[in-house]
């Protein structure tokens, strides 16, 4: 009799346990899940503004103004806010030996394929 | 001459070839300096003979106007052809990007010399014309890759 309500005595113990493990986790897939919506809306009021390998003030940019053999995509990032002059400007110059060496390549073996071949340069993506 | 084959002198003899830098004058230029600026009166070509120069373009960028480079130019190219072409004024700038040296010579020593020798004044001039051309070509190339993306970006 006493192993027997022994045994019952720890069943309870362990279904107690069970219903409590079970509550504390569906108690938070709920908190998780009414408290998303109300995050969304405020992340990207949240975020500061970036300041990438510089702490250079930003200025407002006026409409580039292009030498002769003008590159709107030069231009295009000429205008984006927040990218410090030193990395644009090595930036663009990549841009510029890459574009170069692609028209070389052109050049070397003419086809409308090479002609337009991508680069890596990341002021045309 | 640090470059034994300059290619403003390709298919001259040694001693043409000796004859024609022997009517220039050396010119040493320190690290960072200008060769020529853009706009200037043109009235040299040069020869590198030694270090770096780089040809840039001004741009404004973020409310400033940066000079980009657009060419480097290496021992043995040829420099500042506007100095033979009218109108004769410089398009770029040039500067030395390490300590470098070149061989200035001037339009109107260069066309005596062609006046009094027609094969070198000949050779030269097609040589010349191969640096243009490459010049052009490159540009041509890359000014229709941009035109291929604004015209992409256009359609989307």
């Amino acid at each position: 009799m006493v192993m027997f309500l022994m045994a019952l005595c720890l069943s309870m113990f362990g279904l107690a346990v069970t219903a409590m493990a079970f509550g504390a986790a569906t108690r938070d897939e709920r908190s998780a899940e009414a408290a998303q919506p109300a995050l969304k809306p405020a992340l990207p009021m949240s975020i500061s503004p970036s300041r990438f390998f510089s702490d250079l003030p930003m200025v407002d940019l006026p409409a580039a103004v292009l030498p002769a053999m003008a590159l709107p995509a030069m231009a295009a990032s000429a205008s984006r806010p927040h990218v410090p002059i030193e990395v644009l400007l090595l930036q663009i110059e990549r841009h510029v030996r890459l574009e170069q060496a692609a028209a070389e390549s052109f050049l070397d073996y003419p086809t409308v394929a090479s002609l337009h071949s991508r680069t890596t340069s990341p002021l045309v993506h | 001459m640090a470059n034994a084959d300059p290619e403003l002198l390709i298919s001259l003899t040694a001693d043409e070839a000796a004859e024609v830098l022997a009517l220039g004058s050396r010119i040493q230029l320190a690290s960072g300096s200008e060769l020529f600026s853009l706009g200037a009166s043109a009235d040299h070509l040069y020869v590198v003979e030694r270090g770096r120069l780089s040809l840039t373009l001004p741009m404004q960028v973020q409310g400033r106007e940066q000079d980009v480079q657009v060419e480097e130019r290496l021992p043995g190219q040829t420099v500042g052809w506007s100095g033979l072409i009218p109108p004769y004024r410089f398009t770029l700038k040039a500067t030395a990007l390490l300590e470098s040296e070149v061989i200035a010579l001037s339009r109107s020593a260069l066309l005596d010399h062609f006046a009094r020798h027609p094969f070198v004044g000949y050779a030269i001039t097609r040589n010349l014309a191969a640096v243009i051309g490459q010049r052009l070509q490159v540009f041509q190339a890359m000014w229709l890759r941009e035109m291929q993306r604004t015209v992409e970006r256009l359609s989307e």
